[in-house]
C-alpha cells in the first residue's frame, strides 16, 4: 500500500510542476540555511578528547590581581585561563596525578643542515614529557624524551609525520639534527598527524587552528629564553624582577597545565594538594584572593571558553526560525495543493477508502517533497558551508564540512519539516465528504 | 470605495490558508529586523575610523636563522634601507595596530596606586611613528631623535613621555587638560609625561571594549613581536610591499622574512563580522524571497479557484480595475495582520536575542522600515496574479467549470 502511494504522490507531483517545485524549494532553502549554520555549530562543539573526557582536567589557579578582574570587566571572580611558570613547576613536583602536561605555544625558525630546502617558521609546542601519553598522541617512531629533560635542557624534538615527510622525506629521521633558531635538536621521535577541531588542548590562541609540527621539551625555558607565542598576561609591576630569570618568576599567567586522575580518590588527594599549595604561597604573600582552583573536563572546558560563541547561537536561532518559516510556506502551499486535489480524494473516499488511508496517502505525499527538499538542502548548504570557509578568510577552513552524520540530519529535517507542514492539510482533505465533489462531477 | 465587507467575509472562509501567509509574513519580519540591527551594527563597526593610514601602510617582520642575533642593528640596518626605498613616506620599528596581536597596560593619573588603573593598548615606536602611521597629532608634539631609547624588553626600562590617544586622554583627565600631565604604572612613581595627543587609533584589538584606549612609548624594543611599519605613498603599497620583500632578503638572507599589507591583516581581523553580515544578509535576502513565492502560490491558488465568481462579478459590470482592486485589498489586509504580528514577534524575538547574546536592541524605527519593506514585496507579489484575475472574460460566468 505504502508503495502505492509513493507512486500516487509522484504522479501528483507531477501534475503540478509549478507548485510541487515551489514547495521542494521551500524546503530545501530553509533546510540548507539551518543545515550550514547547525553544521558550523557541530562541528565546532566538536570533543577530540571525549574518550577520555571522565579522567582528563584542565588545570586553573586563581593566582590573579585581588583587586582588578582578569578580563578587564567588574567580575573579580573570573580565574586565570593559564597558569605562571613557578607554580606550574611546583605542580609538576607532584606525584598524583597519573599523568600531566605543562606547556605553551612557541615558534622557531627551522632549518636543516645541508638542505635545499627554504628555512620556515616551525609552528612549536614546549611541552612535558607526558604530552603524547596524555592526550593519546601515536609515535610512528621513536618515542618521547626522559623525564630529566622536563627540568633540564635536552635539545630533542618530536615531529609530526608532515613534518617528517617535509623536512626528511618520510624516512624514520629519528636521530637526525634540525636546527630551531639556530640551535641544534636531535629528533627523537616522529608522531602521527594529530589535529583535534577545536583544538581543545589549547583553546587560547585560535581554537581551529592547526597544531603544532614541532614538540620540544619543557626543560629549555631558561637556556633558550624561551617566551611563549600564545597569550602572556600579567598584571602586577615586580621591579625587583629583572632580565628573564624574573620572567619566569613572575606573576605573569602563560603555562597551560593538564593532568590525568584516574579515580575519584586521586582527584580528591590532587585537590588536598593544591589547596595546601595554595596557602603555603598564600603564606608567603601570593594569591591574595580567595582559595580558588578549577579542574575542569575537556566538555566543559569547551564551553567555558567559549569556542561556540554568540554569533554562532544567533544564527542557529535564527535559521531555525527560518526553517519555521519554510515550513509555514509549505503548510500554505500544501493546503492549496491538496484542496485542489479535493474531488480526487472525493471519489476515493466515495470509493470506499478510509479517512486514515486518505490521511496517509497525503501525508506520504509531503514526506517526498521533503525528501527531495532534503537533498537539495544538501548540495544547498555545501554551497553555504564553501561560502561561509571564503568569508572567513581561513578561519572556518577545518569546521566547513559536512560529515555523514549531518547529510542525514539534513535529509532527516526535512522529512519533519514536511511532515509538519504535510499534517493539517492532509488531515484537512480527510475531513472533506465525498458527497459534494460526486454531485459535481 | 472599497469593498472590505466581501472581503473580510471571502477571508474568513480562507481563515487557515490567509492566517498562514500572515503568520509567515509576521516571522519574515520578526528574523529580519533582528538580523538588519546585526548587521548594522557590524556595519557601523567595521567602518569606524581607524585612526591610521590602513590603505597606505605595508608591514614587515622577520626571524632570524642563527642564535645570538643583534636585532637592534638589524632594525638600524633594514630602516635605513627601507626608507631610501622609492615609494616609502615613511617608516618605523613598532608594531601593526588592528591586527588582533598587541599589548596592554594600566595607566593611573597618581603614583603609587594599584586599584582603578584606566586600561589601554601600549605600542612602541621612534620619532617617525606617527607619520608612518599616518596619524593625526592634535596637540603637543611628536617624538623627536632625542627622546629614543634602544631596550630591551625585559630590561625594566621606563618610558619618561608618552603619546596617547584623544580617547585615552579624556578618560584619564576627564577635565580636558590632559597634555603636560603625567600618568604612571601599577604601583610606580616614575612619572610618564604626556607630550602629544593623536586624533585616534583603535590599537590592536579594534573589537575589545576599550578599543581607541592607547598609548604610545619613545623607544626601539629589542623584541621578537615588532613589525616594521611602512607607509606608502597613494597607490605604491603593493610595489613598495614586493620592494620590501626583495631587499630585506638581500640585505640580509640568514632570516624568514613575511610582508603583509595592513588593510588584509585588518580584514583578517574582522572576517568572523563579515561572515555574519554576509550570512544573514543571505539569509535575509532568502527569506523575503520564500515569502514572496508563498504569496504568489497563494494568490494564483485563490484565483484559480475563483474564477467563476470573477466571471459573474465582471458580467455584473465590475470594472477590471475593480477586481484587481479586490485581490491587492485582501493582500493589503492579510500584510497588515502579518506586520501586526511580526512587529510583537520581533520585540519578543530581540528581548531573547539581547538577554541571552548581548544583541543589540531593536529600536522601532526599523522594525517600521523593515515593515514597510515587506509590505511593498507583499504587494507586488500580489500584483501581478491580480492583474491577470483582471483579464478573465465574463463569458467565464456562462460556463460550467
Amino acid at each position: 500500500m505504502i508503495g502505492y502511494y509513493f507512486s500516487l504522490a509522484m504522479r501528483s507531483l507531477r501534475g503540478t510542476p509549478i507548485l510541487s517545485a515551489l514547495m521542494v524549494a521551500a524546503i530545501a532553502v530553509g533546510v540548507g540555511a539551518s543545515m550550514t549554520v547547525l553544521t558550523l555549530n557541530y562541528m565546532m562543539s566538536q570533543n577530540a578528547l571525549s574518550h577520555k573526557d571522565e579522567v582528563l582536567f584542565a588545570v586553573q589557579l586563581d593566582s590573579w590581581d585581588p583587586n582588578a578582574s582578569y578580563r578587564g570587566d567588574s567580575n573579580l571572580t573570573r580565574m586565570p585561563w593559564e597558569l605562571t611558570y613557578r607554580d606550574a613547576q611546583a605542580l609538576l613536583r607532584s606525584d598524583t596525578p597519573s599523568r600531566q602536561v605543562a606547556m605553551h605555544r612557541w615558534g622557531a625558525t627551522v632549518t636543516v643542515d645541508d638542505s635545499e630546502m627554504r628555512p620556515f617558521i616551525g609552528q612549536t609546542r614546549v611541552t612535558t614529557r607526558d604530552f603524547f601519553a596524555l592526550f593519546d598522541v601515536d609515535f610512528l617512531h621513536g618515542g618521547t624524551w626522559e623525564k630529566n629533560a622536563d627540568s633540564n635542557p635536552a635539545q630533542q624534538v618530536v615531529i609530526t609525520r608532515k613534518t617528517n615527510e617535509k623536512l626528511f622525506g618520510g624516512e624514520n629521521s629519528v636521530g637526525e639534527t634540525i636546527n630551531m633558531d639556530g640551535h641544534p635538536f636531535t629528533v627523537i621521535g616522529v608522531i602521527e598527524n594529530w589535529n583535534p577541531v577545536p583544538k581543545v588542548h589549547d583553546l587560547n590562541n585560535g581554537a581551529f587552528d592547526d597544531s603544532e609540527a614541532f614538540y620540544i621539551p619543557f626543560g629549555l625555558h631558561r637556556k633558550l629564553e624561551i617566551f611563549s607565542w600564545g597569550n602572556t598576561n600579567s598584571w602586577k609591576h615586580e621591579e625587583d624582577l629583572e632580565g628573564f630569570e624574573g620572567f619566569l618568576q613572575s606573576e605573569s599567567v602563560w603555562i597551560q597545565y593538564w593532568v590525568e586522575l584516574h579515580t575519584d580518590e586521586q582527584k580528591q588527594r590532587f585537590e588536598n594538594f593544591l589547596t595546601s599549595y595554595i596557602q603555603e604561597q598564600k603564606a608567603q604573600g601570593r594569591f591574595e584572593r580567595p582559595l580558588k582552583f578549577g579542574l575542569t573536563q575537556p566538555s566543559e572546558w569547551l564551553v567555558v571558553n567559549e569556542v561556540l560563541r554568540d554569533d554562532n547561537r544567533v544564527l542557529g536561532w535564527l535559521s531555525l526560525a527560518f526553517l519555521l518559516v519554510c515550513v509555514v510556506n509549505a503548510v500554505a502551499l500544501l493546503l492549496a495543493k491538496f484542496l485542489r486535489k479535493a474531488p480526487e480524494a472525493g471519489v476515493r473516499r466515495a470509493l470506499g477508502a478510509s479517512r486514515n488511508a486518505i490521511f496517509t496517502q497525503h501525508l506520504i505525499e509531503s514526506v517526498c517533497i521533503g525528501i527531495l527538499g532534503g537533498l537539495m538542502g544538501i548540495l544547498l548548504s555545501m554551497f553555504g558551508l564553501s561560502a561561509v570557509k571564503s568569508l572567513a578568510m581561513g578561519f572556518a577552513d577545518r569546521i566547513a564540512q559536512m560529515d555523514w552524520l549531518m547529510m542525514l540530519s539534513a535529509v532527516g529535517l526535512a522529512v519533519v519539516a514536511s511532515l509538519l507542514a504535510g499534517l493539517y492539510p492532509a488531515w484537512r482533505i480527510s475531513r472533506t465528504s465525498p458527497s459534494i465533489y460526486l454531485k459535481t462531477q | 470605495m472599497l469593498e472590505l465587507r466581501p472581503i473580510l467575509s471571502a477571508l474568513w472562509r480562507h481563515k487557515i490558508s490567509a492566517l498562514l501567509i500572515a503568520v509567515q509574513l509576521g516571522l519574515t519580519l520578526a528574523i529580519v529586523g533582528n538580523a538588519t540591527v546585526v548587521i548594522q551594527e557590524r556595519i557601523e563597526r567595521i567602518a569606524r575610523p581607524t585612526g591610521v593610514a590602513v590603505t597606505d601602510i605595508v608591514t614587515a617582520q622577520f626571524m632570524p636563522i642563527a642564535k645570538n642575533y643583534d636585532r637592534l642593528e638589524a632594525f638600524r640596518l633594514d630602516l635605513d634601507m627601507i626608507r631610501q626605498l622609492p615609494g616609502v613616506a615613511a617608516a618605523t620599528v613598532s608594531r601593526a595596530p588592528l591586527t588582533g596581536g598587541g599589548s596592554g597596560t594600566g595607566l593611573y593619573t597618581a603614583p603609587n596606586q594599584e586599584i582603578g588603573a584606566t586600561g589601554g593598548a601600549q605600542f612602541w615606536g621612534d620619532e617617525h611613528l606617527i607619520d608612518a602611521l599616518g596619524m593625526k597629532l592634535v596637540a603637543g608634539r611628536a617624538f623627536t631623535p632625542n627622546d629614543i631609547t634602544e631596550a630591551s624588553f625585559s630590561s625594566g626600562w621606563r618610558p619618561n613621555m608618552a603619546i596617547v590617544t584623544q580617547q585615552l586622554a579624556d578618560k584619564l583627565f576627564a577635565n580636558g587638560e590632559a597634555l603636560g600631565q603625567s600618568i604612571y604604572f601599577s604601583g610606580e612613581d616614575n612619572p610618564i609625561e604626556i607630550v602629544g595627543i593623536v586624533e585616534r587609533n583603535l590599537g590592536p584589538w579594534p573589537n575589545s571594549h576599550n578599543a581607541g584606549s592607547t598609548v604610545f612609548f619613545p623607544a626601539v624594543m629589542d623584541t621578537q613581536w615588532f613589525d616594521y611599519v611602512v607607509r606608502a605613498e597613494p597607490g605604491q603599497r603593493e610595489a613598495v610591499a614586493k620592494l620590501l620583500e626583495e631587499k630585506l632578503a638581500e640585505r640580509d638572507p640568514q632570516r624568514v622574512v613575511a610582508v603583509n599589507l595592513l588593510e588584509d591583516k585588518l580584514d583578517r581581523y574582522y572576517a568572523g563580522d563579515n561572515t555574519m553580515i554576509q550570512v544573514l544578509s543571505g539569509v535575509v535576502s532568502m527569506l523575503t524571497f520564500i515569502v514572496a513565492l508563498g504569496i504568489v502560490g497563494l494568490t494564483v491558488f485563490w484565483i484559480t479557484q475563483r474564477q467563476k465568481q470573477i466571471g459573474v462579478r465582471r458580467a455584473l459590470g465590475a470594472s477590471r480595475s475593480a477586481i484587481s482592486r479586490y485581490f491587492l485589498l485582501e493582500n493589503l489586509m492579510i500584510a497588515t495582520t502579518g506586520i501586526v504580528l511580526g512587529t510583537a514577534a520581533a520585540q519578543i524575538f530581540n528581548r531573547f536575542l539581547a538577554s541571552e547574546f548581548e544583541q543589540p536592541a531593536l529600536p522601532l524605527s526599523t522594525t517600521a522600515i523593515c515593515a514597510l519593506i515587506l509590505f511593498g514585496i507583499s504587494l507586488a507579489a500580489a500584483l501581478v496574479p491580480a492583474l491577470r484575475a483582471a483579464n478573465i472574460s465574463p463569458a467565464m460566468a456562462t460556463r460550467s467549470v
